[in-house]
């Protein structure tokens, strides 16, 4: 219950980092998509139906916070929590190869279906600029973030394992 | 078991998502409601974030621009240093001009002595004896007895002599006793340092014999009849004369020209007052 709310007020406060700070630092070209990297790592680390749970949020927030056909991201972000659910079998603690590798797949995933169902559609066929100008960029920061972000939600999970772990003691 | 539920979330999901996308792509009116109802959530937390966003960097921006300016201070700062140290410099240089060039003045005004300038290199410590040594020495033709001038005036007689060195027992010394006159009635007088009178600056006159005419502001100067000191130097200017209560001599105080607070530079007569018997008599 408390690992949920904590990762609910995660959720809401990479929503609203990326939507409400990263625009105001004039230096970040591109800024690291959280919610993306809240989503597989929930995926990455307690499964598949966590991971379809905290997308399904993270993907209703986005979704209903921009234009465009409702469940758009809702069906993406799903898709993440589920995907990047299954290599939770690899998942061990200090294991963080694996995670950089999921969050530039994961990343470029993204960036590919907004391109593709975005603007592929609409006929914009110069793939290489957007991959030069927008993907490469925020692909990077992601990754960058994700080194920082899984780290402190690695923390989190054994802070509150400790208290668990506590208060069981205190039980018995 | 697990995957197999998990596959049919996925499945329900999806099938969801694109169901609702298919409906927005025609109609997302009946959003409105939803949305607007999440927004009463949300965009509290969303101004509040963004606030404190705008704050944020709002401070950043300041602290950055305050370490913009903090660099600039210090360069200032430096540069502040470098013209003060530079103003220091050419002030005291200035100063040591000036203090030349009045040593040059009593240089012409002393002209038919030989003189050499010494640069005071130490005072004596402590407040009994005001005895200070000169850089130049017996390698530089000074001679124990010699007569010191600095600001126009007397300061002292050398009193011990090294190679490159030489001590200076300066007139407002408390032992110091000077054979000295008043340069327009030629009386004679002795003029003689006080401690008492040193934070005044002043030195005592005494031993002006009666009829002498002695008035404040004149000039004394070194007597010719002074067995070390050569005569015609200045030393200061007679003030507050009175008869003694012994009604045979007159005394007063004497304010000397000579600056001895801040003694620099001073001239060095290596000429030694000629003690010839002879010609006195």
């Amino acid at each position: 219950m408390k690992r949920t709310v904590i990762n609910l007020v995660l959720i809401i406060a990479a929503f609203t980092i990326q939507n409400c700070v990263f625009p105001l630092i004039p230096f970040l070209s591109a800024s690291p998509n959280l919610l993306l990297i809240l989503t597989f790592s929930f995926g990455f680390m307690k499964g598949q139906r966590e991971g379809m749970f905290y997308g399904f949020l993270a993907g209703i927030l986005l979704d209903l916070f921009y234009s465009g056909p409702f469940g758009f991201y809702t069906l993406f972000y799903v898709y993440v929590g589920y995907v990047n659910g299954i290599c939770t079998k690899y998942y061990y603690e200090e294991y963080i190869t694996l995670p950089l590798v999921l969050s530039v797949l994961n990343e470029l995933a993204y960036n590919l279906y907004v391109y593709v169902f975005r603007f592929l559609i609409r006929g914009r066929l110069n793939i290489l600029y957007y991959l030069k100008e927008l993907i490469i960029p925020e692909t990077i920061f992601t990754v960058v973030t994700t080194l920082l972000i899984y780290r402190l939600l690695l923390y989190i999970g054994r802070r509150l394992t400790e208290i668990e772990n506590r208060r069981d003691t205190t039980i018995v | 078991m697990e995957s197999k539920y998990n596959r049919y979330i996925l499945a329900g999901l999806t099938v969801f998502c694109i169901l609702l996308m298919g409906i927005t792509l025609v109609t997302d009116q009946w959003l409105e409601p939803l949305r607007t109802a999440v927004g009463y959530v949300l965009i509290p937390i969303q101004s509040g974030v963004n606030r404190a966003g705008v704050t944020i960097y709002q401070e950043l921006d300041d602290y950055g621009q305050l370490k913009g300016a903090l660099e600039e201070n210090r360069r200032l700062q430096t540069e502040i240093d470098r013209l003060t140290e530079e103003n220091n410099r050419l002030t005291s240089e200035r100063f040591e001009l000036e203090r030349l060039r009045d040593l040059y003045a009593l240089d012409q005004e002393y002209m038919q002595y030989s003189k050499t300038a010494a640069r005071v290199i130490a005072n004596d410590s402590g407040d009994w004896f005001q005895v200070f040594r000169v850089n130049k020495g017996s390698a530089d033709g000074i001679q124990v007895g010699n007569n010191v001038l600095a600001g126009g005036g007397l300061a002292g007689i050398v009193t011990d002599v090294g190679a490159h060195y030489a001590t200076v027992r300066s007139i407002i010394d408390d032992s110091s006793r000077v054979s000295a006159m008043a340069l327009q009635s030629g009386d004679t007088c002795i003029v003689g340092g006080d401690l008492t009178l040193y934070k005044e600056g002043r030195l005592t006159i005494s031993g002006i014999k009666e009829g002498g005419d002695v008035k404040d502001g004149d000039r004394i100067v070194t007597s010719n009849i002074s067995s070390t000191y050569l005569p015609g130097i200045l030393i200061g200017y007679a003030a507050d004369i009175s008869v003694d209560s012994n009604q045979l001599t007159s005394s007063g105080y004497l304010v000397p020209v000579a600056q001895f607070s801040n003694l620099q530079e001073v001239l060095i007569i290596t000429d030694l007052k000629e003690t010839d018997d002879s010609e006195g008599e």
